[in-house]
């Protein structure tokens, strides 16, 4: 096999869901303007050297939907010949398209290919549009359909996650964030063009559009006084709250992938090396333990040690299973989410794995950290895990 | 020009001044409430807008975060416009009503009406809810056109639920002006309007303030405990559950001290002035503090158990301590509760033996010769004290309707051997041989009149159409005891609810059917409407559960089954005869009374509107159709060619509401939770409801009437059951409600998504009735569906089990 190399990898920012600076933006917009800035941002690379575009989406549906990686892609001025695909793994969609177009390049397949991430949660909201479990199968379970607060309640509750290592673990997500923010470290983000609608002097709208550059979900002023005051959301007497969950975000992100060839080619300085991907299943109402079982079998494919990793993104989809996974893992917390994570950052479903694909190999360049691992929890009872080695 | 209220200024946001603009803005007027700037601003606060209406502001949001709520629905604040005396004072040029509701000091109202005169439009009215300062001094230097145009317009607090609006002439003000406002606040603003004259304190609060304070002396003469006077006082009398402490609580002892002593102080004259002093151990606990609600503590307090246990305590008015209050023993309370009627339980208290029947004997009579002593010095007639008495103090019997209760004859000798002085025109009236203060003849009522020494006609608005009255004029067509077909005469008829609460029972069931049956040859339309009493009154509270519960005790479900069916096809069969039928709900309108009304062609509300189907509270569901007329209703807003819609979108509310046993909590929030369509109406006078339902099923023939045709319904079918499971299993896990309620949440699902069919399939409506029914009758054989209904019989609350 041969290797894939990235040698770009960015994202917009995260922005709060109907609030937040992407609320007006569609997502189509978010995803090819990321598309563009990944082939711009690539030196001597063309849009047309760009064979295919897989991107995760999880709900790809209404606005994200009719295969967004190719409507997005022809927004972006692609050429008709570069094709796009759509991937959807729930949570895990954005580093299942990485992987993907990884194993494209590495089957020798493709050349050049990107693998990115969308979702626009303002759009299509948490479920999709029209949910419809279904009916026969949910009289008899409806775990697989469970929300996926219930689901972090479980963890909480079956692990002994306390209420307060939560609040604490939520606290370090935004004070990490907001650190990395006020000291400008977060050099993956590229600023993006957002749309609102103005209200003009006679009384009509009008689009406009201006520059976002920053993540609106982090709170400075996050204290744990305040959010040991917050109510549970999903269980009378439970433990999760909004403060100590992942927030609802929009999003988009982007990563070209090529073989060693295009690399020398090109002329390029690659950024990292996309070793290796696993997936894993678990009971779906504990789906937040996914980490804990496919970061150790991702570890036995690549034959390595956890001792040897030196960065690790984990998905906070919930501090109660993030922290379970952390603490079972026995990772140096020094070394998780070292910006902080989705509690503060947001969790665009379809985009995360894409997006702390960014972050990740942004933290590896600026620590010096040779290997790199990014893991998440997916809804319906799912892991997944992958390497990345950063090149000399 | 015709004269209009189409906005209107409140001067002062107070809680009465709150009131009022939430009242106001209900009825759908444009208002400006106003208040001063904070005397204390700050310099750099000076300039600041927001500062400058702080007092204003926190006025408005007082009014709105009040329980039970001011405001029929949040929405009304879009209504208002708030804005302080200085910078926003001009804007009063724009109001055709302006009224002022600031703190009770002569010389500020009088230097805010002189503010007032020059920037208000010629013939604007203005008016004063003082409650105590009298109109003539409040005036004084004003012009002649002011003074036209000035009245006092008295509101009772709180200002959405007290139906009493005392109209106070001013010395000049002109007939019309008079008339006009009485028109506006008994038709637009629903309120009962009483006459009264510029004397201290005016009618309600002159009479019943003198009871409360009298109450307490005599109570310590007595040798009476509060406890034992709230309960003489209370339902027994025909008064609120609160008594008189409890009332005394609720309004605040400093507010009731102010009115007594501003009226003492008025009153120089009056015979009893004594009676407005207040006892000193009222006056010590003002000085402590001990306000009543708004100080937590007052005649009474609760306190908790260690084990959160709540527990009434009362204050001793010798030491002052509380201790735990008791429910007071008295014979007298005892035979009273065992009496059937009001005027029964009044006697037993009154004519009691004990020391506290004696304590009320002393009381009411006082009570009854203050109040006829104050004719005409505060009123004319004994029909405004009465209505001040019962639409200011929420009591079923005014002084008057209350003498003739106990019997007017008996009473009399009593007082006189007892040396109560009798009025000499009370005596005066005995001997000419008129016993009773009021009369029926043929169905009209009588008051007697002192000055003219006659009765006269109690004459109401034209717009009120009574049924006693129509009834007393033997226009009853059919009756049993439960439910009457009147006839409303032009062809209407109204068939009228008669049982407690006007639940729903088998006989109402028939009298549906024959007066569809009686309609269908001898009449053009039908209204269901009643005017049974109370605060708030139940239009009807649901079907009968005691029955329900004695037929699945002896496995009658064959029985049950049919009496559903009966209901469900009574509803329906009315809903497309050929006539229409119009329904004037108020109150507690649950259950089956909700039902009712879900399948009638129009609703008339009253804006009181307590709505909702409460089933799921007692294991059940509904199975008057309401699943599938609640969807109907709810579908029905969209036109035939929107084809293409999400169901769930419209499942879901109704869903909800039913599973969640939602109540409206005005007619307003009806509306917005879809129980009251576009077509549906609000009226603000209760009283008005029958007359105005008439109407409507006159202008509804009148338009050429046809019943709605008979369709298929679209359903969500299973894919409304997948939905709801999923969130069911959420709820549950998340332990927001029991493996029953589970049960029971999924079991509606079933029902309103039309049972086992695929999504946005057509079925027939008694696809629908047939799954409610069988679903009821299953329900009724569940245990925890049983205890479900005991506990509420028993207990009056809902079981979660």
């Amino acid at each position: 096999m041969r290797d894939a190399y990235i040698v770009t990898s960015i994202r917009t920012p995260g922005c709060k869901r109907n609030k937040g600076a992407f609320k007006d933006t569609r997502p189509e917009d978010l995803l090819s303007f990321i598309l563009t800035e990944g082939v711009e941002k690539t030196k001597n690379m063309e849009k047309k050297d760009v064979e295919d575009i897989m991107i995760g989406c999880s709900f790809p549906e209404a606005e994200q939907g009719l295969n967004i990686g190719r409507i997005a892609s022809q927004i972006a001025g692609f050429p008709v010949d570069v094709t796009g695909a759509t991937v959807n793994r729930f949570c895990a969609s954005g580093l299942e398209a990485i992987a993907q177009a990884a194993l494209r390049v590495m089957a020798g397949w493709s050349d050049i290919v990107i693998g990115g991430g969308l979702e626009s949660m303002t759009y299509v909201p948490m479920g999709g549009n029209l949910p419809r479990p279904h009916p026969e199968y949910t009289q008899k379970l409806a775990d697989l359909y469970a929300s996926m607060g219930i689901t972090a309640e479980n963890v909480a509750h079956r692990y002994n996650v306390s209420r307060e290592s939560q609040d604490e673990f939520a606290y370090q997500s935004q004070m990490k964030a907001a650190e990395a923010k006020s000291k400008n470290l977060y050099k993956e983000i590229v600023p993006t063009p957002a749309a609102r609608y103005v209200e003009q002097e006679d009384g009509t709208y009008k689009k406009e559009t201006f520059l976002q550059d920053f993540d609106d979900g982090i709170r400075e002023g996050t204290t744990l006084e305040g959010l040991a005051n917050l109510n549970p959301v999903f269980a009378a007497g439970g433990t999760v709250t909004a403060g100590n969950a992942s927030q609802m975000t929009d999003g988009a992100a982007a990563t070209v992938i090529m073989s060693e060839d295009e690399v020398k080619a090109l002329g390029l300085k690659p950024i990292a090396k996309f070793k290796s991907y696993t997936t894993v299943g678990c009971k779906p109402d504990e789906m937040g333990i996914g980490p804990k079982l496919a970061i150790p079998k991702l570890m036995k494919l690549a034959a390595m040690d956890l001792k040897d990793v030196g960065l690790f993104e984990i998905n906070e989809a919930f501090a109660s299973q993030a922290l379970y996974c952390i603490n079972e893992l026995g990772i140096d917390k020094q070394n998780v989410n070292i910006h902080g994570g989705a509690i503060a950052l947001g969790h665009p479903l379809g985009c995360t794995g894409a997006k702390l694909c960014a972050t990740l190999l942004n933290n590896m360049q600026e620590r010096g950290v040779k290997y790199g691992v990014e893991s998440m929890c997916i809804g319906g009872g799912m892991g997944a895990a992958a390497l990345f080695e950063l090149c000399e | 020009m015709p004269r209009k209220i189409r906005s209107a200024a409140v001067i002062g946001s107070g809680i009465m001044g709150g009131g009022i603009a939430a009242l106001l803005a209900g009825a759908g007027i444009k208002t400006l409430l106003l208040d001063i700037v904070p005397p204390n601003l700050k310099a750099e606060e000076k300039n600041d807008l927001l500062a400058r209406n702080r007092i204003v502001k926190a006025g408005l949001d007082a009014a709105l975060a009040i329980q039970p709520a001011l405001f029929m629905s949040p929405r009304d604040a879009e209504r208002i416009t708030i804005g302080n005396l200085e910078d926003d004072f001009a804007k009063i040029a724009d109001c055709d009503w302006i009224v002022e509701v600031i703190v009770e000091n002569l010389k500020i109202k009088q230097d805010l009406l002189k503010r007032i005169e020059p920037i208000r439009k010629k013939d604007t009215l203005v008016s004063t809810n003082t409650s105590g300062i009298p109109l003539k001094a409040m005036s004084k230097g004003r012009g002649k056109e002011f003074k036209q145009h000035f009245l006092g317009t008295h509101f009772f607090n709180p200002v959405r639920y007290m139906k009493l609006l005392e109209i106070i002439p001013g010395e000049e003000t002109l007939p019309e002006i008079l008339e006009f406002m009485a028109d506006f606040g008994e038709r637009i603003l629903g309120k009962g309007i009483v006459w009264a004259k510029d004397t201290p304190n005016f009618v309600g609060n002159r009479i019943g303030v003198q009871g409360m304070v009298k109450v307490m002396q005599l109570m310590l003469e007595e040798g009476i405990t509060i406890p034992e006077v709230d309960a003489l006082f209370g339902p027994v009398m025909g008064r609120p559950r609160t008594g008189m402490f409890k009332t005394a609580d609720i309004v605040g002892l400093d507010t009731l001290a102010h009115v007594a002593k501003n009226t003492y102080e008025l009153i120089g004259k009056d015979e009893d002035r004594e009676s407005f002093v207040l006892p000193e151990f009222v006056n010590t606990m003002i000085e402590k503090n001990l306000l009543g609600k708004k100080s937590q503590s007052g005649f009474y307090k609760t306190d908790l158990t260690p084990d959160w246990q709540k527990i009434r305590k009362v204050i001793d008015p010798a030491t002052l301590e509380y201790e735990e209050a008791r429910p007071p023993e008295l014979p007298c309370l005892a035979a009273a509760q065992k009496a059937k009627t009001l005027p029964e339980k009044m006697q037993a208290i009154v004519y009691g033996e004990d020391k506290g029947a004696k304590f009320a004997w002393k009381a009411v009579a006082n009570n009854l010769i203050y109040a006829v002593n104050r004719i005409p010095e505060i009123s004319d007639t004994i029909v405004d004290i009465d209505n001040a008495m019962k639409w200011g103090f929420n009591l079923e019997m005014g002084p008057f309707e209350t003498w003739d209760a106990i019997g007017l004859e008996a009473s009399v000798a009593r007082m006189e051997k007892d040396g109560f002085g009798v009025p000499e025109k009370v005596q005066k009236m005995l001997k000419t041989g008129n016993t009773s203060f009021y009369k029926t003849e043929n169905g009209t009522v009588f008051y007697y009149d002192f000055e003219s020494e006659s009765y006269k006609e109690r004459m109401v608005s034209e717009n009120i159409l009574s049924l006693a009255a129509v009834k007393a004029k033997g226009m009853v067509v059919k009756t049993s005891e439960s439910a009457s077909l009147i006839d409303l005469d032009d062809g209407v008829f109204c068939l009228e609810f008669h049982t407690k609460l006007n639940s729903l029972n088998q006989q109402i069931i028939e009298a549906i059917h024959e007066a569809r049956e009686f309609i269908n040859t001898e009449g053009i339309g039908l209204v269901i409407g009643n005017q049974a009493g109370g605060m708030p009154g139940a239009f009807s509270a649901g079907a009968n559960l005691a029955d329900m519960v004695a037929a699945a005790k002896v496995n009658q479900y064959e029985g049950i089954e049919l009496m559903v069916k009966d209901l469900q096809y009574g509803l329906q069969k009315l809903r497309y005869a050929s006539f229409p039928v119009v329904t004037a709900p108020y109150g507690l309108t649950l259950g089956g009374g909700c039902e009712v009304c879900l399948a009638s062609d129009k609703i008339v509300a009253h804006a009181e509107l307590y709505m909702g189907q409460v089933e799921i509270g007692v294991g059940l569901i509904p199975a008057g159709g309401a699943c599938l007329n609640l969807m109907k209703k709810f579908l029905s807003s969209l036109p035939d060619v929107v084809t293409d819609f999400d169901l769930a979108k419209f499942f879901l509310p109704v869903f909800m509401a039913i599973a969640m046993a939602k109540v409206s909590i005005s007619a307003a929030d009806a509306r917005v939770n879809g129980f009251l369509g576009p077509r549906d109406r609000i009226v603000f006078n209760r009283d008005y409801l029958i007359g105005e339902a008439k109407k409507d099923v006159l202008k509804m023939v009148d338009e050429g009437y046809a019943p709605p045709p008979k369709r298929k319904i679209k359903v969500l079918g299973q894919a409304a059951q997948g939905m709801v499971s999923v969130e069911i299993s959420n709820m549950l896990n998340g332990k927001f409600i029991t493996e029953y309620d589970a049960l029971l949440a999924k079991k509606i699902a079933y029902v309103i998504s039309g049972g086992d069919v695929r999504d946005n399939a057509e079925v027939e409506e008694d696809v629908i009735l047939t799954l409610e029914r069988e679903a009821f009758v299953e329900l009724l054989k569940e245990e925890k569906t049983l205890a479900r209904i005991d506990h509420m019989l028993t207990t009056g609350k809902p079981l979660r089990n």
